[in-house]
Formats: C-alpha cells, structure tokens, sequence
C-alpha cells in the first residue's frame, strides 16, 4: 500500500485544557513544506488601567466549530497551496498570559502560511461565537471585537 | 417549538442558557425577538447589540422571515470576542 500522500487536513478544536504550541505546530508540519506560520493569542493582565484579574471564555461550541471549517475552507480557496490548518481555543478560565487562541497553517513556502494565519485570526474575531469576560478587581465585562459587525462601537 | 440557546450577557439576563419555546411556523426575525423579550423583559437593553444564529446561521433582527421547524435551535449571540 502506498503510504499517505500527506492529504490536507484540518485540525479545529476547543478545549478547556491548557493549549500546547508544540502539539498545534507538529499537528500541521509536513515533508512538502518548508514553512509553519503560528499565530498565539495570550491575555493581558490590563484593559483601560484596570487589572485584569481572570479571563473566561465560553461559545456556542457546535456553531464555533462549523464557523472554524468555513474560515478553513476560505482558506483553501484562497491559499490553495496551503497544506495543513491548526485551530485551537480555550474555554473556561484562561490564566493571564496562557493561550486563549493558536493558529498554525503549513505551506510550501512562507508568504502563503503568513497570509493565512493572518486571515484566519482576523476572521476568527469577526465571525466565530465565542464570548470573553474579564473579571477585574471589583467588575468583569463582556468584551466586543472590534471586528464584530453586530457590535455597538461609540455612537 | 424551537429551542432558544443563551449565551454570555443575553444568559446573565435571562437567567438561564436554554429552553425551549413555542412561536408561530412562520414570523420574521424581530418579531422572534420581541417573542423572547415577552418571557425575559430584560433582555430588552441589549436588542441593538444582538444578532441570532438560527440553525446556525446568523440572521440581523429586522424583517427576514424566517421559516422555523419543530426543533430548531435559535441562538441569541451578543457581540463577540474569540481570539
């Protein structure tokens, strides 16, 4: 039997465990690429002078991850030379400077992983239902993307 | 009966994640809205900030119809902040 052709594959999930940027990053290397591209996004322990004391992350889990396949397959028709995708978030209590978010992307050479990943992030904030709160000394607040259409910005 | 899921500031003011609700077949996506307000009035404040997601797509409250099936999850999806 011939061995696997190394067929593309997407790898979403979503996890209240700690994230490992050595597991997302050996998900998506392989042979026919030279280039692995990771975003990681991690808490801030400030926001406007408060301190951020915990962050907390939920999300509409079965809608999250069909968005996380639509952004994949975007990116497939828009980096069709892309090999691998990595998408992992946290839920729950997320402690300051963990991984809330890692995206990985794989590609024979670097400028398709770089724009990919970029895609994918921003997207992610724009379209994925997931919610942040983050809970300060004496208050928590939901947290809006910017990138969020729905959202109220300052009228 | 759909069943109408909750999340983030729209469960705070609900008071709960999910349960289900009977509304007509048929009706458009703000007066879905106004439904669910009747049965938790203090959702009422974060009307211009909510989307829905029926059946997993996302709708704008206004005038969409939407044609609804026994079981069909509704989601109340406040602005949101992956990543």
């Amino acid at each position: 039997m011939e061995e696997s052709e190394d067929v593309p594959k997407d790898f979403i999930k979503l996890k209240s465990e700690k994230l490992s940027i050595d597991e997302v990053s050996e998900l998506v290397v392989s042979p026919y690429c030279g280039a692995v591209s990771l975003f990681i996004g991690t808490t801030r322990n400030n926001f406007e002078g408060k301190k951020v004391i915990n962050l907390e992350y939920e999300a509409y889990t079965s809608m999250a991850e069909t968005e996380m396949k639509k952004i994949c397959r975007d990116v497939r028709q828009k980096w069709p030379s892309v090999k691998h995708i990595a998408v992992h978030h946290r839920l729950g209590v997320v402690p300051i400077t963990e991984a809330s978010v890692i995206i990985a992307v794989s590609s024979p050479h670097r400028a398709e992983s770089l724009e990919a990943v970029m895609y994918c992030i921003n997207t992610l904030k724009a379209s994925v239902p997931i919610w942040k709160k983050e809970i300060y000394e004496d208050e928590y607040s939901w947290k809006e993307n910017k990138e969020c259409f729905w959202a109220n910005s300052e009228k | 009966q759909v069943l109408v899921l909750y999340f983030a500031r729209s469960a705070e003011l609900a008071g709960l994640r999910c349960e289900t609700l009977s509304v007509p077949r048929e009706i458009t996506s703000l007066q879905l809205w106004e439904e669910i307000v009747k049965v938790h009035p203090r959702l009422a404040i974060i009307r211009d900030q909510v989307v829905f997601a029926v059946r997993q797509e996302y709708v704008l409250l206004g005038d969409q119809l939407l044609v609804l099936q026994p079981g069909d999850e509704v989601a109340i999806i406040p602005p949101i902040s992956g990543g």
